[in-house]
């Protein structure tokens, strides 16, 4: 039930859960459709044997490992929003936080399944988890794989946490504005919030402390991620470069996801009044400066490659600058460099549009950067006797595809469901400056023992 | 036995409304104040402000990097296998291992103070009115005794700009 | 003193004629993938013979070498394993335990020889050939990573054999299908830790040198170098 009241924030960004037209209803239709396909797809590889992929002697990682980075890459968008600007108190995060928190959790979400579709056995994958089995073995504590497991089950917990504490204040909105099974289930939810001080402190620290322990997860976990390649002695995986490399790529494909997300969401939600066009411009700005370090990163480890002329890494380098993957590699520098950086440097260019358009540009770039970290490098390794190349095949195209949909429509669901825009941060947000605290209501303060 | 509290839509006469009420003689965890939203620079709003959270949450990830350290180091030991030419305890990797453990520690320790320090989940209390989600501030009293429950409403309603209710 | 097992490939013996590959997948119980897979590039020859062309006809050269598992003292596959279905054995040998391996397949990227072979599909045997199959060694399912284990079944035979008999093993008597069958006499296997042993001396040969030794996999088989033709002066 909608009260038009004194509170047309809240009638605004809770009129989604409220009504749904019969677009809504078509594109979940057809979303899903395209997300069974993709499982019937596993089911043909599962029962078939991974064969059915293009995956090959010695390019034995393709196109499922190349999503899996790529999917956790766009999940390190919520985590720089939301933390660090809640860190560093910038007012224009508001708005922008549920948006860019739920698209790390469901992009960490599909990403994770990434390594369970490409596994040989993956009815075995929970072997990568420490407990006491009656074999007597514990997982590999070494090996860069039982990292990933620990690294992106700890981000996804906390990013999580992250995301639905803040929920609660706004699960207690819907609940008192519903009726019947609706405010059953939003009282779930809410948790039997009442918005006490008390309460409302608690929330606070705990968001403060989420905030600082999320970002060195987030920054570890594409760091781990990365590491899957740089432990091996694969000519032009061995970098110590990696690391940095990977995280500064995850944080620009987050952005440009985040980008595209706000701007669907303003359309279709109608948010003109929340998202304006300075957000984008601010993102814009982030993103100009991802493309710029993303650049910096290349250059630095090409030229490293190219200077120390080692024949097995220049074997990959040239396959990737003149070769058989010179097309995509030159696409991915185009789409990650030459199409954002004057759309995203000239103000007049800057806007909504223009930023949406380089960030499409930036996760193709992006996707096909992951690729080409990938194949060219297994392709060409140290034997040249067994150097290859990779196709991927349609059980893998389908399947990416189908992570795609899933993305959309998972996104499309919650914000169905939970309001997509922070209720309760838009709120403080508003609030008119803050008068001067006297010594008196100081003292008052000091009223209060300290007690957990 | 009953709530009396008053709903204001403006910061600043809920400050009033708290004073007045602290001059009655109502003892501070006795006031109860409800928004939709944390009113940081009032306040009516500091009380409750001090926690510990954050030592919980040190304390949570010292546990999760001593958990993590037993874990890697004693599950290598077990079964001890070479690879790779590495030690059979493996401290450079390890230390990913405990350093994901220890954040893992810290926030699960965060989270589970949070709810617990912050009574979720809970059943809403007798005295809680759905009006505060849509923006109002709750000002009251719960279960005052009969002679201070008719103070109370005439202290709230000399604030200028609130509903008084009760709760019977 | 605990064996340890290597290998010592002479070039200069080698014709290339890949018996020893034959008989690989005779005692292993490997798959042939056939026609369509082996040209999608999944052909699993635990040991193969590698050809590099140099030249044009008809001055064309070929270089080959039989590129086997190296059994790495630092190997790189090892750690790299989330289910230690690669570690060391004791006896230097790097052991691949079937049981173990989810597939990941990350041991294969991380091997820079590319000794490492995944079962992309169950593997089958058209009858009557499923007859010829090698009771001693398991049949591996699709998923699952193999590669050369210097015959450990044989080794294992052998081993017991000689508890049983209550004697020392034989240098030479222990090989592998493909020192085996090798007519040249290419492939010498046997014991480093024994400095009588044949393949101790051959090791310690001047034309010996270990394969990527830059990598610091530290491999236990050495390749004994070509010794080449001189071209007659031109008249």
């Amino acid at each position: 039930m909608n009260r038009t009241r004194n509170n047309p924030l809240a009638d605004d960004l809770v009129r989604p859960l409220f009504h749904t037209s019969v677009w809504f209803y078509g594109a979940v239709l057809v979303l899903a459709t395209v997300v069974l396909a993709g499982a019937a797809a596993w089911g043909y590889q599962l029962w078939y044997g991974i064969g059915v992929a293009g995956i090959n002697w010695p390019v034995f990682w393709g196109f499922y490992l190349t999503n899996f980075v790529f999917w956790i890459g766009i999940s390190h968008a919520g985590t720089l929003i939301s933390a660090i600007l809640r860190l560093v108190n910038a007012r224009w995060r508001r708005p922008v936080t549920r948006c860019a928190e739920v698209i790390t959790v469901f992009a960490l979400m599909i990403g994770a399944l990434f390594p369970i579709i490409h596994l040989g056995r993956p009815w075995l994958a929970f072997w990568l988890a420490p407990y006491p089995s009656a074999r007597e073995i514990w997982p590999n504590f070494r090996s860069p794989l039982v990292w990933d497991f620990f690294a992106i089950n700890t981000y996804l917990t906390g990013s999580l946490m992250f995301l639905l504490l803040p929920m609660i204040p706004d699960f207690a909105l819907v609940r008192d504005r519903s009726t019947g099974w609706r405010k059953r289930i939003y009282g779930a939810l809410a948790l039997g919030w009442q918005g006490t001080t008390k309460q409302w402190h608690r929330l606070e620290a705990g968001m403060q402390i989420m905030a600082i322990a999320i970002i060195p997860v987030a920054v570890s976990v594409h760091t781990i991620v990365s590491f899957d390649f740089s432990m091996a002695t694969v000519p032009m995986w061995h970098s110590t470069i990696f690391g940095p490399y990977f995280v500064a790529g995850a944080i620009f494909s987050g952005i440009a996801a985040l980008i595209i997300a706000m701007a669907a969401l303003r359309k279709l939600l109608h948010l003109e009044s929340y998202l304006h066009p300075v957000h984008f411009e601010n993102l814009g700005k982030l993103l100009l400066l991802m493309s710029l370090l993303w650049a910096y990163f290349v250059f630095a480890e090409r030229l490293t490659v190219w200077y120390g002329n080692e024949p097995s890494e220049m074997a990959v380098f040239w396959a990737t600058q003149r070769g058989d993957y010179a097309p995509l590699y030159w696409t991915m520098v185009i789409c990650n460099f030459v199409i954002p950086l004057p759309i995203l440097a000239l103000r007049q260019l800057r806007t909504i549009a223009g930023t949406v358009v380089a960030s499409f540009a930036v996760l193709v770039g992006m996707w096909l950067e992951r690729f080409l970290i990938i194949v060219p490098s297994l392709g060409h390794k140290q034997l040249p006797y067994s150097w290859s190349s990779y196709a991927p095949q349609p059980v893998e195209i389908i399947i990416m595809i189908a992570t795609f949909a899933a993305m959309v429509l998972l996104y499309m669901l919650f914000s169905k469901f939970v309001p997509i825009i922070s209720i309760w941060e838009m709120k403080v947000g508003n609030q008119p400056h803050p008068p001067v605290v006297t010594t008196d209501e100081d003292e008052l303060a000091g009223l209060w023992r300290a007690r957990p | 036995m009953k709530a009396v509290y008053a709903l204001y839509t403006d910061p600043h006469a809920a400050q009033r409304a708290v004073d007045e009420l602290r001059a009655l003689g109502v003892a501070e965890r006795d006031i109860v104040v409800m928004s939709s939203e944390p009113f940081e620079e009032y306040e009516f709003s500091h009380r409750d402000k001090a926690t510990w959270l954050h030592w919980i949450a040190g304390g949570g990830g010292l546990t999760g990097l001593i958990l993590g350290y037993l874990l890697t180091s004693t599950t290598q030991k077990l079964w001890p296998l070479p690879t790779s030419g590495m030690p059979i305890v493996a401290t450079w990797p390890n230390t990913i291992v405990v350093f994901e453990m220890t954040m893992l520690g810290a926030i699960l320790a965060t989270v589970t103070a949070l709810l617990i320090t912050a009574s979720l989940p809970g059943r809403l209390s007798r005295l809680y009115d759905p009006a505060i989600t849509e923006g109002y501030i709750l000002v009251g009293v719960d279960g005052p005794s009969e002679e201070l429950a008719a103070r109370l409403d005439r202290a709230l309603a000399s604030v200028a700009g609130g509903q008084v209710k009760t709760i019977a | 003193m605990a064996h340890r097992w290597g290998m010592v490939v002479d070039l200069d013996r080698c014709t290339g004629c890949e018996a020893c590959v034959t008989a690989c997948h005779a005692e292993n119980n490997i798959p042939t993938v056939g026609a369509e897979e082996a040209a999608r590039g999944r052909a699993m020859h635990w040991i193969r013979v590698e050809r590099y062309w140099e030249g044009e006809f008809p001055e064309a050269r070929v270089k080959f070498r039989p590129v086997l598992c190296q059994q790495c003292d630092n190997a790189p596959c090892e750690a790299v394993c989330p289910t230690y279905a690669s570690h060391q054995t004791d006896e230097g040998l790097n052991a691949q335990v079937y049981n173990r391996c989810i597939g990941t397949r990350y041991c294969a990227n991380a091997c820079m020889y590319n000794v490492r072979f995944f079962n992309f599909f169950h593997p089958q045997w058209e009858k009557p050939l499923q007859l010829q199959l090698n009771p001693d060694v398991s049949l591996r399912e699709a998923g699952v990573m193999e590669k050369c284990t210097f015959c450990v079944q044989r080794i294992k035979a052998a081993k017991s054999g000689a508890k049983a008999e209550k004697r020392e093993l034989v240098d030479g008597a222990l090989q592998p299908a493909c020192a085996q069958a090798c007519p040249a006499g290419a492939l010498v296997f046997g014991d480093l830790n024994d400095p009588e042993s044949r393949v101790a001396r051959l090791a310690e040969s001047p034309r010996g040198s270990k394969l990527l030794e830059e990598h610091g996999a530290e491999p236990k088989i050495t390749y004994l170098q070509r010794q080449g033709w001189h071209e007659p002066d031109a008249q």
